[in-house]
């Protein structure tokens, strides 16, 4: 029996322990860090040879797959802020709706790939860059005992912008994450969220969790939880808009993956306890830069021929 | 005298119907043999990763082969790549028309298919002339870009030349049996393709001869479900893979008890 299966939406063959090794691998890194997973799976399966259209959308139904685990072990313990879940669900299914379309409107233009690619660099070299430069700093900080905590100007940033947060109507209460703001907040940033998860193929996780950490001031256990659950709403919306518009779910793909991914997660969130965080961190960020530098030289690299298919081949 | 003559030219005649018969008969089996394709459909199932097609055919001892196997011709829509603020990206649409979804050439000498500019009725360079192209696209580029467009088919592995591909055996009452296999990509589309098998003969009184023969390829098994149910009932493949992937979620979830990773 071979070992290859075959894709039917991709329309082409790919090695079953490459997928189930990608999702696993993905899965491991995702369990290790606590962040990511689709953000690397999308570029790692369109190096694979996988269409980048068929790539980002059949990643979005393995992250169902992800998510739904994840926020069922964060509801068991109390850690979703499901109104806080609601506001972002409702900005992220916005979001992936226009993203779809707007997927759909690029690719009859012929530029879907280029966007992809391009919101790709973007996020992941501020990701990359972000993490590396922290977790160095981290490292420096230790080996010099104890490095002078600055109090910066942090604080007067947070206040000018509690106050535009304030200022916005309809505030409300969360009670789970104990904090008061306009539902229109996560509503926005929901929506912003829901457009690059379109785009990229990636539940978002990895822009929302700063974007609740820092903007929404949620505690971080609750985030997790929150984002998760908001993650596998904006990814079943975002799954069911691609296989109606563009046709481009593998559901064959998206099942391979999500047993590697889900598995590989497990052994992650193990060894994660027995390894140094900022050691790892910096791994994670050299694997994401380098993921960055591949896709840019694809940009700046003269091509090899001049023409390529429309829609993303 | 009339009568002997009369039974000399009935005997002539009964002749010459004798050796028409045996050689129509002869040139029927030859005909019959001269071209056979194994497997002459190919099924894309679950477990697909391309195939391997037997060719065998019968052909005069001075003759040589070539076959293809050509798919149905189509319009193709390309992009076409520029150069814009330092990044490469597509700048323009162009109509790619009379392009084969598939051709892969194979041949007994590799000659034959050696010299690309040969003006043959095989190989890229036929290809090439039956190509248009229409579009976002200058006169002076269209000759790269059709190039390129040949160049891009065989990354794909859907055009191939294998010169030398099919091997000769000895020859036996005037004949030789030839045989090669062809590799069929993972990435053939369904439908039906024309394999041909052109005999080239030596001298230049006898004329090349082409036979051609239809070999389908169909999608059956789980692939065949799918891309139906993708194609014709979206929505409902959708609900399908998001329930699959929510069941997974859970199942993985409760097997493992802790939950998946963080996004």
């Amino acid at each position: 029996m071979s070992v290859s299966l075959y894709l039917p939406l991709a329309g082409n063959s790919i090695n079953i322990f490459l997928l189930f090794g990608l999702g696993g691998i993905v899965g491991f890194l995702s369990g290790l860090f606590g962040v990511g997973g689709g953000f690397l799976m999308t570029p790692l399966l369109i190096m694979a040879g996988v269409p980048p259209t068929v790539a980002a959308a059949s990643d979005s139904n393995q992250i169902v797959a992800a998510s739904t685990s994840g926020t069922y072990a964060h509801w068991r313990l109390g850690n979703v802020d499901f109104k806080m879940g609601i506001c972002l669900l409702v900005g992220g299914i916005i979001g992936g709706t226009l993203g779809v379309y707007l997927i759909k409107i690029l690719r009859s233009m012929g530029n879907a790939d280029f966007v992809i690619k391009i919101t790709y660099v973007v996020m992941l070299a501020i990701i990359g860059g972000y993490m590396f430069v922290e977790s160095l700093q981290s490292m420096r900080r230790q080996s010099t005992v104890k490095a002078s905590r600055k109090p910066s100007e942090e604080p007067t940033k947070v206040s000018l912008y509690t106050k535009f947060v304030q200022s916005l109507p309809y505030q409300m209460k969360f009670e789970k994450s104990g904090i008061t703001a306009s539902p229109l907040l996560p509503i926005i940033l929901g929506t912003l969220v829901g457009i690059l998860s379109a785009i990229m193929g990636v539940g978002g996780g990895f822009i929302m969790v700063p974007v609740m950490v820092y903007m929404l001031r949620m505690p971080m256990h609750v985030v997790v939880g929150t984002s998760l659950f908001q993650i596998l709403f904006t990814c079943i919306n975002v799954t069911i808009m691609q296989a109606i518009t563009n046709h481009t779910v593998d559901m064959v793909l998206a099942f391979i993956l999500l047993l590697g991914s889900t598995i590989g997660a497990q052994f992650g969130v193990k060894i994660s306890s027995r390894l140094k965080a900022d050691q790892l961190k910096i791994l994670l960020a050299s694997i994401v830069l380098l993921v960055m530098i591949q896709m840019l030289a694809s940009l700046i690299i003269t091509p090899n021929l001049i023409i390529t298919y429309k829609g993303g081949h | 005298m009339r009568n002997s003559l009369h039974v000399k030219l009935c005997q002539i005649l009964i002749m010459l119907m004798t050796v028409g018969v045996v050689l129509g008969f002869q040139n029927l089996s030859i005909a019959g043999n001269q071209l056979v394709i194994q497997p002459n459909q190919i099924e894309i199932g679950t477990f697909f990763s391309g195939q391997s097609l037997l060719i065998q055919a019968e052909i005069p001892s001075s003759a040589q082969a070539i076959v293809e196997i050509v798919g149905q011709s189509s319009e193709e829509q390309l992009m076409k790549k520029g150069r814009r603020g330092g990044l490469w990206m597509n700048i323009g649409e162009v109509h790619v028309t009379g392009v084969p979804s598939l051709y892969i050439v194979a041949s007994t000498e590799s000659k034959l298919l050696e010299d690309p500019s040969a003006d043959v009725s095989w190989g890229y360079h036929a290809i090439m002339k039956k190509i248009g192209v229409s579009g976002q696209v200058n006169e002076n580029e269209k000759e790269k870009l059709i190039q390129d467009f040949i160049k891009l088919k065989e990354h794909y592995g859907v055009y191939k030349i294998l010169p030398g591909q099919l091997k000769n055996s000895k020859s036996t009452n005037g004949h030789k049996k030839i045989v090669g296999t062809l590799p069929i990509p993972a990435s053939i589309k369904p439908g039906t393709y024309e394999v041909c098998l052109t005999v080239i003969q030596q001298s230049d009184k006898q004329e090349n001869t082409k036979q051609c023969q239809n070999m389908k390829v169909v999608m059956v098994g789980l692939p065949a479900i799918l891309a139906t149910l993708a194609y014709e009932h979206g929505a409902l493949y959708g609900v399908i893979a998001v329930i699959i992937a929510i069941l997974t979620g859970f199942a993985m979830g409760y097997i493992f008890k802790k939950g998946g990773g963080g996004h």
